[in-house]
């Protein structure tokens, strides 16, 4: 389980003159569910069509099961792709779609046949192999584009934003169909998305990604708990993130408050970006609160409300998730918990720009 | 049809009736109908040999002109379709630029190209090699259908291949197949519906062309379309015949057109065996 079978070593692309991979380091251990997570235009696509094939870097070299595969194409890789929006072969039915790769490689019709109804029951889809792909819809056209990619039996899967044109009942049901198919074969899938939630419900290891760097590497929880800047944690999942001065270690000022938390290793009076979670933020009464807002919106999410926070002087207002709503115009006291509280180096750029979900539908 | 949209139909209705409905009546009344009431006489006299022959000769030649417009066309088509953005568009234009020039006028341009001592033959000379003789043969007039009717080859053909979704060739390649195999699996079947309709584009019109072979061919031989003309127009009571031979030569073009459409339905059968 632990071989490496892809890595990435110092890879930078730039497409007329616009740099979109910058010297990108990466290890995918054999039979993980890696994905590649970050707004639009953050290199992961480009990541995955050079690992295809199908982009040529600059510099920096690619291996495969420690092979150098900067000169192999496409059609000699042993890795096979799920495109986004699935293209598909529209000239071939069910069964030609899902044989296309075995043909080529020759193979008896009858291992071909035993082959498709095998990932037809994979992907449930028994009893569609005469079907026209045109007359499926957009989750089948998906299942049959996974089977079609697993034909060859590739040691590594990559999926380009494969469930971004489902709707979201069917990408959740996808989502976990992904899953068990990754767990039944043992194979590597290395697949991007946008989508945070997707990303941490399906990975094993996310690696996020903006303007060509990567930015963290971790397990579901790690990315989720501890980011490592404001970046990661503000497309992770909804985050509070203000202005904050480190006193000493473990002692930090926000919000007009000093408070005590566990991060360490910060210089003396450095500012800094302080993170805190909507749903680690405790309601008390005004004041036994450590600051103090008052209530601008109260929205009911199910399983708990979703309150805006006015606090004074601050450029931004916080968010709060909690299962007991406040009413709106009161003013209440906050507090959070010091292991809630994550210090950060000062991230420069502007996250709400850099979240740009628009341009991935069109590519 | 709601009210509204009938309404907006009819100039159209009223066209399709005067100009194409009543001229098909009109010829299938004179192929039917002679002095005396109705009569077969007419179709059957397409059997005389100065007939038929003008007929075999023409499809023959149409024949051979679309072959040529389809091995010259479908290159072309994709090199366009390959090409990036201006070059591209470049390269369309150059396609359609003759074809907004006169027919005829660009026959003539052709004609005075191959003459004995036109200017293909005069560079020949210049640089000291033999002149051909071209003018006045088949090959001539094949060669002026070829040139009138290429564009309508490689218009279809382009726009079909300029359809093609570029991750489905991606797809193609990923799944193990060679540039040659993307080509005879994926792009020449998707290409098919473009192939068939400029076959049928260029085939039917040079088949019925008539003037080419006056032109280029020096009058010797006689295309489909040269009796036609002279049937209606120079031949006293020649219309009932010429009415019947272009009755003939549309029933052959709906048989021809039908058997591609045939063809083309049955691709996706035709991709299964390969």
């Amino acid at each position: 389980m632990s071989e490496t079978i892809i890595s990435l070593r110092g890879v930078s692309v730039s497409f007329d003159g616009e740099t979109v991979l910058d010297n990108l380091n990466l290890d995918i251990e054999d039979g993980t569910f890696v994905t590649l997570l970050g707004p639009s235009g953050c290199g992961k696509t480009t990541t995955l069509r050079i690992i295809g094939g199908f982009v040529k870097q600059d510099e920096g070299d690619v291996f495969f099961a420690g092979e150098n595969i900067n000169n192999v194409p496409p059609h000699k890789r042993k890795l096979n792709t799920v495109f986004q929006r699935y293209a598909l072969f529209p000239h071939l039915n069910v069964y030609e779609n899902i044989a296309f790769g075995m043909r080529i490689q020759k193979k008896p019709e009858s291992e071909i046949s035993a082959k498709v109804t095998e990932l037809l029951k994979l992907v449930a889809l028994e009893g569609f192999e005469k079907r026209s792909v045109n007359t499926l819809s957009g989750g089948q056209q998906q299942r049959v584009a996974i089977a079609r990619a697993l034909a060859n039996d590739p040691k590594v899967l990559l999926l380009d934003e494969p469930l971004g044109a489902l709707d979201l009942k069917l990408r959740k049901e996808m989502q976990i169909e992904l899953k068990r198919i990754q767990h039944s074969l043992g194979i590597t899938f290395l697949y991007v998305t946008h989508d945070q939630e997707e990303a941490l419900s399906m990975s094993d290891v996310i690696v996020v990604m903006n303007h060509g760097i990567v930015q963290q590497i971790g397990s579901p929880t790690d990315i989720y708990n501890e980011p490592t800047n404001g970046f990661v944690a503000d497309f992770i999942g909804e985050s509070n993130i203000v202005d904050g001065i480190m006193y000493a270690d473990c002692d930090v000022e926000f919000c007009g408050a000093r408070m005590v938390c566990v991060d360490t290793g910060f210089a003396p009076m450095e500012e800094v970006d302080v993170v805190v979670r909507p749903e680690d933020v405790i309601v008390v009464p005004e004041n036994e609160g450590d600051f103090t807002g008052t209530v601008l919106s109260s929205t009911f999410k199910g399983v708990h409300y979703e309150m805006i926070v006015d606090v004074p002087d601050q450029d931004e207002d916080w968010m709060i998730q909690s299962t007991v709503s406040q009413e709106v115009g009161s003013v209440i006291g906050m507090k959070v918990d010091p292991e809630n509280i994550h210090i950060m180096k000062k991230y420069t750029g502007d996250y709400a720009s850099d979240i740009d979900y628009t341009e991935t539908v069109v590519e | 049809m709601n009210k509204k949209s009938s309404v907006l139909a009819a100039p159209y209705a009223l066209w399709m009736l005067l100009f194409t409905v009543v001229p098909l009546g009109m010829v299938v009344y004179f192929a039917f109908w002679g002095e005396n009431g109705f009569t077969l006489e007419y179709i059957k006299s397409i059997a005389e040999t100065q007939y038929a022959r003008p007929l075999g000769v023409s499809v023959w030649l149409g024949l051979i002109a679309t072959v040529i417009c389809l091995l010259l066309g479908f290159p072309i088509a994709y090199i366009i379709s390959r090409a990036k953005g201006i070059s591209q568009r470049t390269m369309v234009m150059l396609i359609m630029l003759p074809q907004w020039m006169n027919f005829l006028l660009r026959t003539y341009a052709l004609m005075s190209l191959l003459e004995n001592n036109g200017l293909i033959n005069t560079w020949l000379r210049d640089v000291g090699l033999e002149p051909i003789n071209i003018i006045n043969t088949r090959a001539a007039v094949v060669l002026g259908m070829v040139y009138d009717f290429l564009p309508f080859m490689v218009l279809p053909i382009y726009s079909v291949l300029t359809k093609i979704d570029n991750r489905v060739t991606e797809a193609a390649q990923d799944l193990g197949a060679n540039g040659f195999v993307v080509f005879r699996r994926i792009i020449l079947p998707l290409s098919v519906p473009g192939i068939i309709s400029g076959i049928t584009m260029v085939f039917v019109p040079s088949v019925s062309s008539f003037i080419i072979s006056q032109l280029l061919g020096g009058g010797k031989e006689m295309l489909i379309g040269d009796v036609i003309e002279m049937m209606f127009v120079h031949v006293e009571g020649g219309r009932n015949i010429g009415a019947a031979l272009s009755l003939v030569l549309m029933a052959l073009m709906l048989i021809c057109m039908t058997l591609m459409n045939h063809f083309d339905d049955s691709e996706d059968v035709g991709g299964l065996m390969v």
